[in-house]
């Protein structure tokens, strides 16, 4: 009688213990279910619009955001560099590379928690297309780091984990199935504070 | 020890279940979705900005520090939601959300009539009747038809410097949503 009851309960606490940890571990994941990853970057294109499948109905209800929209832009987010190594804000990256058509890009950097990064030190914390300086051909170098660098450089501040968000505004990409095709800028680990 | 192996597959199975039911009903029962985070009930039809502050976790990882935001909660049941705003900006989005946060529909300046940010949330119904005669007020809108009652409007400008703070603020405090017939 006695393994009876115990044997029910070991099965109904796997049941609601797996059952609810593994939608908690599906919706944390930050390459999780929905995500479209290029290199370094991850971004989550059909998160909260119409066609999205359950796990990001489920992600935008918990974390309550308003996303972007098909036709205002995509955000890549970058937590990790180009060779896997998580981004930390003792760090400095330099992100470099050519970016995909689009009519407009920013690129700044946040906390591991996606919250903006607030310098102690009026500093610029984010670059656009229209301010950023080319490399010849088109591409772009911007440096990321809490000291000023020549050249392109968005502040930083803090330690511990960081992401680096490139947004592409009103982008052809998201029209078709472009998405997975893009190339986007490589993310290298310059010199650590230690 | 058989009767252990079958204690863990009904458990294995119960999660599964469990998995697919509590991934299904977080939309429904959430508390934390963006419309309350937004404020009061009774703060329908208040233009917010949202950056910035502490209203923009619900911009969290889409929260650009280059854009200012600006979010209105709309009802369509006793009529049609009209935003509006003056001036311009080098870029500026706009989306309207559900209830419940999902994205039904966006477009940006490109979409609208000399780039002006003035469009309509309708529903079927009201568009029909919007057709039949199409009021002076609303022919350079931009008309977003959804099938919903209440909803969030977004408008998002695209703040390319400091000079263009003092426009960018003047277009978001100058906005308005509207409830018309």
């Amino acid at each position: 009688m006695i393994r009876t009851v115990l044997l029910t309960a070991l099965a109904v606490s796997i049941a609601i213990l797996g059952g609810a940890g593994s939608v908690w571990y599906a919706l944390s994941a930050q390459r999780g279910i929905g995500a479209v990853s290029i290199g370094a970057w991850t971004a989550y294109p059909d998160l909260g619009g119409p066609q999205a499948d359950p796990y990001s109905r489920a992600r935008v209800a918990r974390d309550g955001v308003l996303t972007l929209g098909r036709a205002e832009g995509v955000a890549f987010v970058a937590s990790e560099d180009s060779s896997g190594e998580r981004l930390r804000g003792e760090c400095a990256y330099t992100v470099v590379g050519s970016l995909p058509p689009a009519r407009l890009w920013t690129l700044h950097a946040a906390d591991g928690e996606m919250r903006l990064l607030k310098p102690a030190l009026p500093h610029e914390t984010e670059i656009h297309a229209q301010s950023a300086l080319r490399l010849p051909g088109g591409g772009v170098s911007v440096t990321v780091g809490a000291k000023p660098q020549p050249g392109n450089w968005i502040a930083t501040s803090g330690t511990g984990p960081m992401t680096i968000v490139l947004t592409l505004y009103d982008t052809p990409l998201l029209g078709g199935t472009g998405l997975a095709d893009a190339v986007l800028p490589q993310v290298i680990r310059g010199a650590c504070d230690a | 020890m058989h009767r252990l192996l079958y204690a863990l597959a009904a458990g294995l199975l119960g999660a599964g279940i469990v998995h697919i039911a509590v991934l299904l009903m977080l939309p429904e029962f959430s508390e934390r979705d963006a419309w309350s985070r937004l404020g009061p009930d009774s703060d329908i039809y208040a233009v917010h900005r949202i950056d910035g502050g502490p209203a923009a976790e619900v911009l969290r990882g889409f929260e650009d520090p280059l854009f200012y935001v600006s979010a209105c909660r709309f009802d369509l049941e006793d009529g049609f939601a009209h935003i509006k705003a003056p001036g311009g900006a080098p870029f500026w989005s706009a989306s309207v959300y559900g209830r419940n946060g999902r994205n039904l529909y966006s477009f940006n300046d490109r979409t609208a009539t000399n780039g002006a940010l003035d469009f309509v949330v309708v529903t079927p119904a009201q568009m029909i009747d919007i057709r039949k005669e199409l009021p002076p007020a609303l022919v350079s809108s931009v008309f977003v038809e959804a099938d919903i009652g209440q909803g969030i409007a977004v408008v998002r400008t695209f703040v390319p410097d400091r000079t263009w703070a003092d426009k960018a603020a003047a277009l978001h405090s100058g906005m308005t949503c509207r409830q018309e017939q």
